[in-house]
C-alpha cells in the first residue's frame, strides 16, 4: 500500500458523534417537488414549461442555450403547478413546483447503452450533457456544450475523489457497496474517453483500509490511473488542496481547478455519470448523508430532487431540542433555515446540530469527555476512539488575540490569519495584506474554528478581502502574474456564492 | 449552583438599576463568566473549538501548581502571603483599569498573578511584591491597550522595576531552603541566614553546586526557580497540552548549551559549563514559562527560533561578562523588545512582494 499524502497544515477531525450508517433508506417520491433552475455549476437555465403542462420525470425543463450550464429535469410526473422566482441560497432563482401522481417511473435518456464502449465520444458527452451530471461539484464535467469553463479536450487531470475530510461525511463505504465498486471504474473509463489527454487520479482516505485494498486490486492492471491514499485531514476534500497534494501544482486562488485544466469530481458524481451512460439514468436523484447529533438515527437517503426538506429529516430528529440543519460542511456550509425548500443536486450531506444555549457551570474547567478541541487539553483527546460531540455553543466569550497561533498553525494555504486580522481591524488596507496573501485564503474556516479566543478570522479576513477590492486592488494581480495560461480565465465568474 | 445564578442575576439587575453601582459591572460579568460558561451561538463556522482563553490561562496555572507547593515546601508557608498580595493588587489595577475603560476584565491576569511572586527572592517584604506587581500590570501591559496588545510580560516588567529600584533586597540577601521532613508546610518562613545563590558561588569560588540539590531545591534562589523538577514537569505539560510551543524553550536551552559551552572552553573562570548554567538561576522558569509566553514573543516560526537561540546566547553573555549575576529576566526584556522585529524581517522572507 502507497503511503498516505497530505499538506502542511489543516486538522482532522476525528470520530464525532453521530456519523451516517452504511444504511440507505429511499424516500418515497414526493407529491409536490419544487426545482430550483440553477442548480450547482452553471447558469440558471430558461425555463421550458408552463403552468398547466404536464411533465414526465427525466424529462428536461430548464436549459439555457448561451452561458455555461446544464440541463434541468423534472423529478417526478405530474403537472406544474407554478414558476416563479423564490430567494434561493442568497439569491434569485427560478423554480417550477411540480404536483406529481407518486409515481416512480422516469423517462430513460437516450442513447444509453449497456455496452458503453461502442459509443463514440460526442455520444457520452451527449448523454452525459443530457443527464444533468455535467453540472456536479465546483467546476461541473466538461462537454462541448459548455457545461464547464473549459473543453474536454483542455483537461490535463481528472481527479476523483472521496476522502471525506469534514466532521460529517457521506459514507464512502456505502457509495462503494456491492457491485458500485466495480461502477466507479467503469465511470472512471467513461468521463476518461471524453477526457483523453487527462491522467486519472483516485484520492481515497487512507483510513479506508477495505476499499482501498480492493480498488487497488481491481485496477493494478491500469498504468492510466494513479491511486491516492489521502490522510482525511480537513479540508482535502477542497479543490485547492487537491491539486496542491496530487498535482503539486500552484494554485490560482480565487479561480478554480478547471482553470489549471484539472475536472475534480467526487464519487457520487462518477458513480451518476456511470447511471447515466449505461443505464439511461438522468439526475433526479441523489444519495444524502442525514447525520450529525441532532438525528435519532443518522444514515443514509435517497430522495428525488426537489423534495421539501421537511419531507426529507421529518421524524427524524429527536425530540425536545431545537436543530439548526447545515449543508455540507460545519465549517462553511449553509445554514438550512427554511425547510420548505427543496433539495438540490449539490446536496451531500445534511449536519443536524443542536443549538445550545444553555450556560454550563465552570464550563471552562469541564474535563471534556467529549469535547473536540486543537489543543490536548481535553479528555477526550486521549484516544482516537473517544467520540466527541458537537454544538453551536461558542464555548467562551470573545477576547483580544494572544497570538496563540493556533491559526497559523491549521491554515491550509500558509497564511497568517491573526496578523491578516489585526490589519483588517485597524483598518489599515494595502500592499501589505496583499503581500501577506490575503487573497489566497480559500475560506475553509479552520482559523475561526480553533481560536481559543473566538474571534471571527474568516469572516473578518473575507471583509478585509471585500474592502480591498473596494478601494480598487485587483486580486488578479496577486493572481495571474504567477501562471502562464490560465484556461477560460473570461468565462470564469468568481467561486460560486453561498 | 442555582443559588449561585440567583445572586449573580440579583447583582447584575442592582448594578443596572443602581447608578452608583453601575460601575462594578465588569467585575459582576466577570464572576458571571467564569462561573457560567456562554449562551453565545456559533454563526459561520458552525461549531468551535472547546477551548477558551479562561482555559488556556488556568491550565498554564495548573501547570505552576508543581512549582508553588515546591516553594511552599522550600520557603515555607509565607509564599502563600506572596502570592495573595501579587493576586490581591495586580488583580485591583486590572479591575481599576477595567472599570474606566469600560471593557471587560481579562483572563491573562490571572498567570501574571501567579508568575510574578515566582520570581521574587523568598525574603521579599510583602509591600514590595505588592509594589512591583501593580507597577508591572500598569507599565507592562495596561498602558499598551490590556492584554494582547502588550509588548512585554508584566510579570518581568514587575522583576526589573524591583531590581533597579531595590537591588540591595533583591540580589544579596538569600534564604536557604527547607529540606526536610515537612519542610516549609509547617512554618511561616525560612530562617534568614544569608547565602549565596549557586551563580555568585560560582562567580566567587568556582563552585560548583550540587546537581541532585539543584534539580530538587535545595540550593537558594527565587520562590519558584529552584525546584526544577517541577518547573520541567509543568512546562512539559505544557507543551504537550499545545498550550506552549516546544520551538523556543527547546532552542533556548540548545543555545545555551552551546554558547556556554563555547565560552567554558575558552575562558572557564567567566563562564560555568554548559549543564550547570541550565540548571541554576532562572533559566528553566524564564524559558519554560515566560519565553513562551505567546503574547509577547515572535509568532512566526523561524521568529521562535531566532528568538530562543538569541535568548539563550544573552543569557550566557551576561551571567558570564556583565555584572550582574543573572542575565535571564534583561535577556527576557530584550527578546520582548525585539521578537517584533524579528518577526518582521521573517515575514519579508516568507512573504515576498507580490510580482507586478
Ligand atoms: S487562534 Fe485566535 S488567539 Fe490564537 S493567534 Fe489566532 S487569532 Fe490569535
Ligand atoms: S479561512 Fe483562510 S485564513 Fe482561515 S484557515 Fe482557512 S484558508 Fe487559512
Amino acid at each position: 500500500m502507497r503511503k498516505s499524502k497530505t499538506f502542511s497544515g489543516g486538522y482532522r477531525f476525528i470520530n464525532f458523534e453521530g456519523q451516517p450508517k452504511d444504511t440507505l433508506e429511499e424516500v418515497r417520491v414526493p407529491l409536490r417537488v419544487t426545482i430550483p433552475l440553477r442548480q450547482g455549476f452553471g447558469a440558471e437555465g430558461d425555463c421550458l414549461v408552463k403552468a398547466g403542462e404536464g411533465v414526465l420525470a427525466g424529462q428536461i425543463i430548464g436549459h439555457s442555450e448561451y452561458g455555461v450550464s446544464s440541463p434541468v429535469h423534472s423529478s417526478i410526473n405530474g403537472v406544474v403547478e407554478e414558476v416563479k422566482r423564490v430567494n434561493y441560497f442568497k439569491r434569485d432563482c427560478l423554480m417550477v413546483s411540480i404536483k406529481g401522481d407518486g409515481n416512480p417511473r422516469y423517462q430513460k435518456l437516450p442513447g444509453a447503452i449497456n455496452n458503453w464502449e461502442s459509443l463514440a465520444y460526442e455520444e457520452i458527452e451527449k448523454i452525459l450533457y443530457l443527464s444533468g451530471v455535467t453540472a456536479l461539484d465546483r467546476e461541473g464535467i466538461p462537454t462541448r456544450m459548455r457545461s464547464s469553463i473549459i473543453l474536454p479536450k483542455e483537461a490535463k487531470s481528472l481527479i476523483v475523489h472521496g476522502v471525506g475530510s469534514e466532521p460529517y461525511n457521506i459514507s464512502g463505504e456505502l457509495l462503494l457497496k456491492g457491485k458500485n465498486i466495480l461502477n466507479l471504474i467503469e465511470g472512471i473509463k467513461i468521463l476518461r474517453k471524453i477526457m483523453p489527454n487527462a491522467r486519472v487520479f483516485l484520492a481515497l482516505s487512507s483510513h479506508s483500509r477495505k476499499i482501498l485494498e480492493e480498488i487497488e486490486k481491481l485496477t493494478s492492471a491500469y498504468d492510466w490511473l494513479e491511486l491516492y491514499p489521502l490522510e482525511p485531514k480537513y479540508p482535502q476534500g477542497y479543490d485547492e488542496m487537491l491539486v496542491a497534494t496530487i498535482l503539486k501544482q500552484k494554485f490560482p486562488y480565487g479561480y478554480s481547478a478547471a482553470n489549471v485544466g484539472a475536472v475534480i469530481l467526487n464519487l457520487q458524481a462518477v458513480l451518476l455519470s456511470y447511471e447515466a451512460v449505461v443505464e439511461g439514468k438522468p439526475l433526479i436523484e441523489r444519495t444524502i448523508a442525514l447525520c450529525g447529533p441532532a438525528f435519532k438515527e443518522p444514515l443514509h437517503i435517497k430522495a428525488r430532487i426537489g423534495t421539501p426538506l421537511r419531507e426529507a429529516v421529518e421524524g427524524r430528529v429527536k425530540e425536545g431540542l431545537s436543530a439548526r440543519f447545515v449543508l455540507n460542511g460545519l465549517l462553511t456550509g449553509f445554514e438550512l433555515k427554511d425547510l420548505n425548500l427543496p433539495i438540490d443536486k449539490t446536496y451531500s450531506q445534511i449536519i443536524g446540530l443542536v443549538e445550545n444555549r444553555e450556560r454550563k457551570f465552570l464550563s471552562f474547567l469541564n474535563p471534556g469527555l467529549k469535547s473536540d478541541s486543537y489543543s490536548n487539553t481535553f479528555m477526550a483527546k486521549l484516544s482516537p476512539r473517544i467520540q466527541k460531540t458537537c454544538d453551536t455553543n461558542k464555548h467562551g466569550e470573545e477576547r483580544p488575540c494572544i497570538s496563540c497561533n493556533y491559526c497559523e498553525e491549521v491554515c491550509p494555504v500558509g497564511i497568517i490569519p491573526h496578523l491578516l486580522v489585526k490589519y483588517v481591524q485597524c483598518n489599515i488596507l494595502d500592499e501589505t495584506l496583499m503581500n501577506l496573501r490575503v487573497f489566497n485564503c480559500i475560506e475553509c474556516g479552520l482559523c475561526s474554528y480553533v481560536c481559543p479566543s473566538k474571534i471571527p478570522l474568516a469572516r473578518q479576513i473575507r471583509e478585509g478581502q471585500e474592502k480591498l477590492t473596494i478601494q480598487g486592488c485587483d486580486r488578479n494581480q496577486c493572481i495571474l502574474p504567477y501562471f502562464d495560461n490560465l484556461k477560460g480565465i473570461e468565462e470564469y465568474r468568481g467561486p460560486k456564492e453561498l | 449552583m442555582k443559588f449561585l445564578r440567583q445572586r449573580l442575576d440579583n447583582l447584575r439587575n442592582l448594578s443596572q438599576k443602581n447608578k452608583l453601582l453601575a460601575f462594578l459591572k465588569p467585575v459582576i460579568n466577570a464572576a458571571d463568566e467564569i462561573y457560567f460558561g456562554t449562551d453565545k451561538v456559533t454563526t459561520l463556522p458552525h461549531i468551535l473549538d472547546s477551548m477558551d482563553i479562561k482555559r488556556y490561562m488556568s491550565l498554564v496555572i495548573v501547570a505552576l501548581i508543581p512549582v508553588a507547593l515546591g516553594a511552599v515546601y522550600l520557603w515555607g508557608l509565607r509564599v502563600l502571603a506572596v502570592i495573595a498580595v501579587s493576586y490581591i493588587f495586580g488583580g485591583l489595577v486590572e479591575t481599576i483599569f477595567a472599570i474606566a475603560r469600560k471593557k471587560e476584565i481579562h483572563e491573562g491576569f490571572l498567570v501574571t498573578g501567579l508568575l510574578f511572586p515566582l520570581i521574587l527572592p523568598p525574603n521579599v517584604p510583602l509591600w514590595m511584591a505588592a509594589l512591583g506587581v501593580m507597577f508591572g500590570v500598569v507599565f507592562g501591559k495596561e498602558v499598551f491597550g490590556g492584554t494582547g496588545r502588550n509588548i512585554f510580560n508584566p510579570a518581568i516588567v514587575g522583576r526589573i522595576f524591583l531590581s533597579v529600584a531595590f537591588p540591595s533586597a533583591m540580589t544579596t540577601s538569600w534564604l536557604m531552603p527547607f529540606n526536610q521532613g515537612t519542610g516549609g508546610f509547617l512554618k511561616f518562613s525560612a530562617d534568614a541566614v544569608s547565602q549565596a545563590t549557586p551563580l555568585t558561588a560560582f562567580r566567587s569560588e568556582r563552585l560548583i553546586a550540587d546537581f541532585g540539590n539543584l534539580f530538587l531545591g535545595g540550593s537558594p534562589g527565587c520562590i519558584g526557580e529552584t525546584f526544577r523538577l517541577g518547573i520541567l514537569i509543568g512546562g512539559i505539560f505544557l507543551i504537550f497540552a499545545k498550550i506552549s510551543n516546544w520551538r523556543l524553550p527547546l532552542s533556548a536551552l540548545l543555545s545555551v548549551v552551546i554558547c556556554a559551552g563555547i565560552g567554558n572552553f575558552f575562558a572557564p573562570d567567566k563562564f560555568a559549563p554548559a549543564l550547570f548554567q541550565i540548571f541554576s538561576g532562572g533559566l528553566l522558569l524564564g524559558a519554560f514559562f515566560m519565553l513562551t509566553d505567546p503574547v509577547t514573543g515572535p509568532f512566526t516560526r523561524a521568529g521562535k527560533w531566532i528568538c530562543g537561540v538569541l535568548f539563550g546566547f544573552l543569557v550566557v553573555l551576561i551571567r558570564g561578562l556583565s555584572g550582574y549575576m543573572e542575565g535571564v529576566m534583561f535577556s527576557l526584556l530584550l527578546i520582548n523588545v525585539f521578537s517584533p522585529l524579528i518577526d518582521r524581517l521573517v515575514l519579508g522572507v516568507k512573504y515576498p512582494k507580490i510580482k507586478k
